[in-house]
């Protein structure tokens, strides 16, 4: 359980880093790395957005599921 | 080692691969960035500089340009000089007047090369015209706007401000029509548990929502960065982006309702009840409202709709594979919750 | 649909309301209280915060006066119902008890407001029927929701929370209607606005008569 928190405590300081870099580099005129090369890494940024949502949600349902496999060995 | 469904599980990969690759590598037509200078007098003879995007101006043989002022008024350029790939010097004998009595019109800047095909900037340059002077449209006339290179290309349309982002259609775009296929099946399965009053429809009722909720808040989330970067502002006023927000809400409210109950029984039928009444008060939310007010998402108050030229033949072979690819991604997540429900459901009957 | 029947109801409905008076007094003086409030706070109020509070005041009173309805009787009432009643009768009755209810409460506030603060309504014909309209669909919604929660045994309370991303759709046109019918903005395609309100009465109307007999056997 102790590792679950230390994981999402690392994970929302990474997205945390994310949108602070997003906010500095915006400020700064033509520094901003997502909108270089016509902008590709905004699509590259929401891949990867889609691509940690579903994986958050099967480490969730990873999760869920190890507990259960527990009771069911805790009971044999 | 047996998987349950494999064929269309490894189906929904193998065309989320296609889509993955086939929409990140094929390139953007030929565009242009950006022309200085903006503004220009009458009778005089300008210089433009032109950043281009994916252009080949110095390979290119047959380069032309023309700067449009409407349907039949043109002129052609005298002169084009590439720099380089990306950039080129295109020059411009203005006539002393404007083809329509306004003082002040907006030009469209055209390119055409055997290489990148023909290519358009609106409104790249503001011709001005002295107060004395009046309109003359045989000025405009002999432009030779004609005889267009036709280039087999296999590309992406370029689009103003959304340059490479127009591949974001095949993710974010493709998230909605997932979700709305996911809210679909949850809703079937909703009429069905509350026909037949088998708790196995409940489960997978449930565990479509869920992952069709999971999508709206991608789809909100990569919504917000795709903002970010072509309408700079994570969030607008936009109908369309406050309904799904409203939509988003509600079907929160139906997990947050199915976490209140402890009784199964009594869960299912009133998740279910719930599930087709939301389902049904956001028809008009999702499909009629934003029709009806101005939007900045396409096929709203003046922009382009998808299906028509924004939604081109190229596009359209990414597009639908991604809708299914992320649909049958979604139908294995929501297998994974449904048959985790379902163990979990028979342990403890067993217990009690 | 036997409309004796449901007349009946209604009438019961109504009478077992005026009895409790301190039911409605306390929604009226709830409505009385907040309009003073946001007088006092604002000192001046303008057509825009007039209509945003008018419906932001309807909304919570309506929530607390509704969801009641259905809780206030007991469990035996209701199996007397359930043998007395054909459930569609009773759900009609309901309906507009609720609309006729949520009407005059519309207009206890709207008196209440205009003595603090003027009544900035110029195309009155509109505004009544977009609040017609609008309440039609926000007491159709709120039924829904208090049927749910006198026959899930649930919270009360959350079973409220859960009806207001419901009217949200509602609000919002019913919100557009109002600050058109004060003269804010201009709009020429709000009759489109008032189909589209009726529109969405008629679907909630439609859920709602196909869900009710299923929850109402529980």
């Amino acid at each position: 359980m102790k590792s679950t928190a230390n994981h999402i405590k690392w994970i929302f300081s990474f997205l945390l880093n994310i949108i602070l870099l997003s906010q500095v580099h915006a400020q700064g005129d033509s520094l901003d790395f997502l909108r270089s090369t016509g902008k590709i890494y905004t699509v590259v940024a929401v891949i990867v957005i889609i691509f940690i949502g579903i994986v958050m949600y099967l480490y969730r349902i990873d999760n869920k599921l190890t507990k259960l496999e527990n009771q069911f060995k805790n009971e044999q | 080692m047996k998987i349950k469904g494999m064929w269309w599980k490894t189906l929904g990969v193998i065309i989320f691969i296609y889509v993955l690759t086939g929409g990140m590598l094929v390139p953007l037509k030929s565009g242009i960035l950006h022309t200085t200078p903006s503004s220009a007098k009458c009778g005089t003879t300008v210089n433009i500089d032109i950043t281009g995007y994916n252009t080949h101006f110095s390979s290119a043989k047959n380069i032309r340009a023309w700067l449009k002022a409407d349907s039949v008024h043109a002129i052609q350029a005298v002169e084009v000089k590439p720099v380089d790939e990306i950039k080129s010097v295109v020059t411009f004998h203005i006539p002393d007047a404007l083809p329509t009595p306004d003082k002040t019109q907006p030009l469209t800047l055209i390119m055409d090369n055997e290489l990148d095909g023909i290519f358009v900037q609106p409104n790249a340059i503001f011709v001005t015209m002295a107060d004395t002077v009046s309109a003359n449209g045989a000025l405009w006339k002999s432009s030779n706007l004609n005889n267009f290179s036709q280039v087999d290309q296999f590309v992406f349309p370029y689009r103003n401000i959304l340059h490479e982002t127009i591949r974001n259609i095949f993710f974010h775009v493709a998230l909605w029509f997932a979700m709305f296929i996911l809210l679909i099946a949850g809703v079937y399965y909703a009429i069905l548990y509350i026909r037949t009053k088998d708790y196995i429809y409940d489960i997978k009722s449930s565990s479509y929502t869920k992952i069709a909720v999971l999508y709206g808040l991608l789809g909100l989330a990569t919504g917000s960065v795709w903002a970010k970067f072509t309408w700079n502002t994570f969030w607008t006023d936009d109908v369309k982006l406050n309904m799904t927000a409203v939509t988003i809400l509600i079907y929160l409210a139906y997990l947050v309702l199915r976490s209140t109950f402890t009784d199964t029984d009594r869960r299912a039928k009133m998740s279910s009840a719930y599930n087709i009444f939301a389902f049904v008060a956001m028809i008009p939310l999702l499909f009629v409202i934003p029709r009806m007010a101005d939007s900045l998402h396409p096929g709203n108050g003046g922009n382009p709709a998808l299906g028509g030229e924004d939604l081109d033949h190229t596009l359209r072979m990414f597009f639908y594979p991604a809708v299914i690819a992320l649909a049958l991604l979604g139908t294995w997540m929501a297998q994974l919750t449904i048959r985790y429900e379902h163990l979990k459901e028979k342990y403890f009957e067993k217990h009690n | 649909m036997n409309v004796v029947r449901v007349k009946d109801i209604f009438v019961k409905e109504l009478s077992v309301d005026f009895r409790m008076q301190y039911a409605l007094a306390s929604i009226f003086l709830f409505a009385a209280t907040i309009v003073f409030v946001i007088y006092k706070s604002f000192n001046n109020i303008n057509p825009r915060e007039w209509v945003i509070m008018l419906w932001v005041i309807m909304l919570f009173a309506a929530l607390n006066a509704i969801v009641k309805s259905f809780l206030q009787e007991k469990k035996e009432t209701y199996l007397y119902y359930y043998t007395l009643f054909n459930p569609i009768d009773l759900l009609i009755a309901k309906l507009v008890y609720n609309f006729v209810f949520l009407v005059s409460l519309l207009t206890v506030i709207i008196l209440i407001m205009t003595f603090f603060s003027g009544f900035p309504v110029k195309d009155l014909g509109l505004f009544t029927l977009g609040s017609l309209l609008g309440i039609a669909g926000i007491s159709v919604v709120f039924t829904f929701v208090s049927i749910m929660s006198s026959s899930g045994g649930g919270h009360s309370t959350l079973m409220s929370i859960l009806a207001l991303p419901l009217v949200l759709p509602i609000l919002l046109l019913l919100l557009k209607i109002s600050t058109v019918s004060v003269r804010l903005i201009v709009d020429t395609s709000v009759g489109n606005d008032v189909m589209l309100l009726l529109g969405v009465d008629c679907i909630l109307l439609g859920a709602v008569f196909m869900l009710f007999p299923m929850l109402w056997r529980s």
